[in-house]
């Protein structure tokens, strides 16, 4: 299983960026995020204690439409349930987000997000860390396809997501608890278990893995947990950008 | 010395990270806060951990008993009171000049009489466009609160220490907040060293090369703003001006050892044809 | 909002101060581009266009249509262009500026007016069905000039794009899968790109390839859209003061050179793609005859 590739503030004007490409869906996601900034009209009136947070997702090759509106509702509740906006400075302001799909293949018109739902996340909460954007923790999330003999496939490929029954997302925090499960077709309460506990592993590795015979198969079927890899990459730039400090005499 | 700790949100800081030497009140910096665990027996009281909101390296002052976050260099700048910064200057109210710090964010206030020796015959007049060097003094409590700014220290009632007060001439260049914050801790320490302070040794090596062309003003705003001003280069102003604008902004797209800092002076004054 | 903060007044009069002396703010002479880099992503049509910090993404996508009804003979092209908050935090998303109609206005003007792509050759079946050619322009940093560096995008884009071939059997129009039948470049017939001029201090100074402070600092601007064989196909004062008409004589030959070199640029980019592609499809082949 080859990982994401994924970097840190890879654009100059916006506070805060990332890329971010899965090879296995082929989605590559482009995301900005502008904070605190001062948010035009009176959108901050009903909580004036808090950042308003706004996701834009920008489709790659067509105008966007509802299937990008129902996303961006699903990003933002659970962004903004992980965003700290009550800190110093963001109270009134607004949390710019913007996800721009800039390669591999598009959604068609009312075709569901879910099989890019994990690569925008992903992108969304990188650009929130290149923007310092206060946070109560981090996150992974992976989607997995079940197909009609029931066999899981993890991140799959716009064909393999087309003939699969049943299609589900999950996101973990970073202490292991769930926090997002959409999940889209038929499936019985079973068969969401059996995806629920996969994810857990893609996530979070072994560790959470509960401990029948299976488990060392698993691993290496899905290599390094997400969350791990996440980590990895923001470890790498901020040692990059604070290289003048940590290898200093 | 223990090795560099870099923390993503909702990280704990492990204790041995915590300065311990003394007893007095252990300072957090932003981005960290203390949350308080219920312990599973109720007959103990809460234990508390200190966790990080933001992705960032570690940095610890065991003199101030202190510990801070340094997060991404790139982030956009947020008010603090005591800062530096550069404003410029929006609209005038009979009260106040209201100022842009940063765009696309509220006005903060400066007192119409907030100046060294203003009365309301001698403060400045300053128009639409004009930039001032500010320090803030308060960010006010709540939603809609305002940011204030003064270009005098409150208890003296002088525009010192940092030489506040109406910028008028040279240029003013953008740069990250992480360089802001760096050149700040560069050009305040006085102590003489061969690497330079934070990493950064350009300020020095141009200091010495334009000399000759008559040296150079230089203010730093933590709000990402380099205000430069070569007033006695003569004929060569504009472009001393413009080569410090240049080694600033490639500084901060690439990291540079101070050694190639050196270079890179060199080679921007030998381009621009500045005789050192 | 939609609009960058103003300039300082120092900033504005140091760059005019400056341009008296013949220096930019970068070290650029008065009629040199930023370093330019065009690099083409792994699907067809899909460029990335790097303009000193000015940077955008094009991606070219093509479905079949039905042909509007009084055009049966024409396909059809059109550029989408969105300005998002990615691009300048001054921006915000989902509600269109000035800027962006304005440019938009701009692209359509010297790219599809100019018939740069032969709408023609898209027909498939006359007034059933024809092929859709979509450019959508992603802006991912705006540091000013934004109409040359869309514009270089989009011809890029246009000439590494292959659309799926397609033919009319017994009426039936058939769209052959990418792995059944080499796919088809598009019908380019010329290679119009734009060239954006900014005057300062009366008109008396004229640069080009303007940074977003440069841009803010000028008096006006003045864009010429012309080919390789030098035909104009767009020129445009659209604001600001007045500018001696003599400046229009004397830049088109400016522009004419730098629209190609640009196109040399594009060429040579699109060259490079190609061998690569050529390369790692014989590397497949052999892999496959190996298999076998």
């Amino acid at each position: 299983m080859v990982g994401p590739t994924a970097s840190l503030t890879p654009l100059s004007r916006a506070d805060g960026s990332a890329s971010y490409q899965c090879p296995s869906t082929g989605s590559n996601i482009l995301g900005s995020v502008n904070a605190p900034i001062e948010l035009p009209g009176r959108r901050d009136a009903l909580r004036p204690e808090d950042a308003t947070v706004e996701v834009f997702v920008k489709p790659g090759t067509a105008p966007g439409g509802v299937g990008e509106r129902y996303v961006e509702g699903i990003i933002k509740n659970m962004l903004t349930k992980l965003i700290l906006g009550r800190e110093k400075g963001y109270a009134r302001r607004g949390v710019v987000i913007t996800l721009a799909i800039v390669g591999g293949e598009s959604v068609g018109r009312g075709d569901s997000y879910l099989t890019l739902l994990p690569a925008l996340l992903h992108t969304a909460l990188l650009a929130l860390l290149s923007a310092s954007v206060p946070l109560s923790m981090t996150f992974s999330a992976t989607v997995l396809a079940v197909d009609a003999s029931g066999k899981i496939t993890r991140e799959p490929s716009p064909k393999e997501a087309a003939t699969a029954t049943s299609l589900h997302v999950f996101a973990f925090s970073s202490n292991g608890h769930l926090l997002l499960s959409e999940s889209q077709g038929p499936f019985e309460f079973k068969t969401w278990e059996n995806v629920h506990q996969r994810a857990l592993a893609i996530c979070h590795g072994t560790l959470a893995r509960s401990s029948d015979g299976d488990v060392a198969m698993a691993e290496d079927v899905d290599g390094q947990p997400l969350e791990g890899a996440l980590r990895e990459v923001v470890e790498d730039k901020i040692h990059l950008d604070y290289a003048w400090k940590i290898d200093a005499p | 010395m223990v090795s560099p700790l870099i923390l993503l949100p909702g990280d704990e800081i492990p204790s041995e990270y915590l300065p311990s030497t003394n007893s007095a009140p252990l300072r957090l910096g932003a981005g960290l806060r203390l949350l308080s665990q219920p312990s599973s027996n109720p007959s103990t009281p809460p234990s508390h951990v200190i966790s990080a909101t933001q992705s960032a390296l570690l940095s610890t002052d065991t003199k101030r008993n202190a510990v801070s976050l340094l997060s991404t260099p790139n982030r956009r700048y947020i008010p603090t009171p005591g800062d530096l910064v550069i404003a410029q200057i929006h609209h005038s109210s009979p009260d106040y000049f209201h100022c842009m710090v940063t765009p696309q964010a509220p006005q903060a206030m400066l007192g119409q009489l907030s100046f060294e020796g203003a009365t309301k015959k001698t403060r400045p007049m300053l128009k639409q466009g004009d930039l001032v060097y500010a320090r803030v003094l308060s960010i006010g409590l709540g939603a809609g609160a305002e940011v204030e700014l003064t270009c005098v220290n409150p208890a003296t009632g002088r525009a010192e220490p940092g030489g506040l007060g109406p910028l008028t001439g040279g240029m003013v260049f953008d740069v990250s907040t992480g360089l802001a914050a760096r050149l700040i801790k560069a050009s305040s320490s006085s102590a003489e060293q061969q690497d330079g302070v934070a990493g950064l040794v350009v300020l020095d090596e141009l200091g010495k090369k334009l000399e000759k062309a008559g040296g150079f003003e230089i203010a730093v705003g933590r709000n990402g703003k380099v205000w430069v001003d070569c007033a006695n280069g003569g004929d060569s102003a504009i472009k001393a001006t413009v080569a410090i604008g240049r080694c600033l902004s490639t500084i901060d797209e690439h990291e540079l050892s101070p050694t190639d800092q050196r270079k890179l002076v060199t080679r921007i004054l030998r381009e621009m044809k500045i005789e050192s | 909002m939609n609009k960058e903060a103003p300039l300082s007044i120092a900033e504005r009069d140091f760059i005019l101060n400056a341009l008296r002396e013949d220096v930019r703010l970068d070290g650029r002479e008065a009629d040199q581009f930023r370093p330019l880099n065009v690099s083409f992503g792994e699907e067809y049509g899909h460029v990335k266009i790097q303009l000193g910090k000015t940077s955008l993404i094009v991606r070219i996508s093509s479905e079949v249509t039905k042909p509007h009804d009084d055009r049966p003979f024409d396909g059809i092209f059109t550029i989408a262009l969105e300005l998002t908050a990615m691009g300048s935090p001054a921006w915000e998303n989902g509600r269109q500026g000035d800027l962006e109609s304005y440019v938009s206005n701009v692209l359509d003007r010297v790219i599809r007016h100019s018939n740069a792509l032969d709408t023609e050759s898209l027909c498939v079946l006359k007034g059933v069905s024809c092929w859709s050619i979509r450019a959508d322009v992603h802006i991912t940093d705006y540091d000013g000039n934004l109409i040359d560096a869309a514009c270089i995008g989009i011809m890029a884009g246009l000439q590494h794009f292959r659309r799926p071939d397609a033919v009319v059997k017994d009426g039936q129009v058939i769209v052959y899968g990418v792995d059944e039948r080499v796919p088809v470049a598009l019908n380019i017939t010329h290679k119009p790109l734009s060239i954006t001029f900014h005057t300062f201090d009366e008109g008396k100074r004229v640069i080009l390839d303007a940074t977003r402070k440069e841009e803010q600092a000028s008096e006006a601007d003045v864009l010429i859209g012309l080919n390789n064989a030098g035909d104009v196909c767009y020129i445009s004062k659209f604001s600001g003061f007045p500018v001696d008409a003599m400046v229009f004589v004397n830049k088109s030959s400016v522009a004419l050179e730098k629209v190609k070199e640009i196109n040399n640029i594009i060429d040579k980019a699109l060259q490079a793609d190609l061998t690569k592609r050529a390369k790692t499809a014989l590397v497949e082949e052999s892999r496959a005859a190996n298999d076998r």
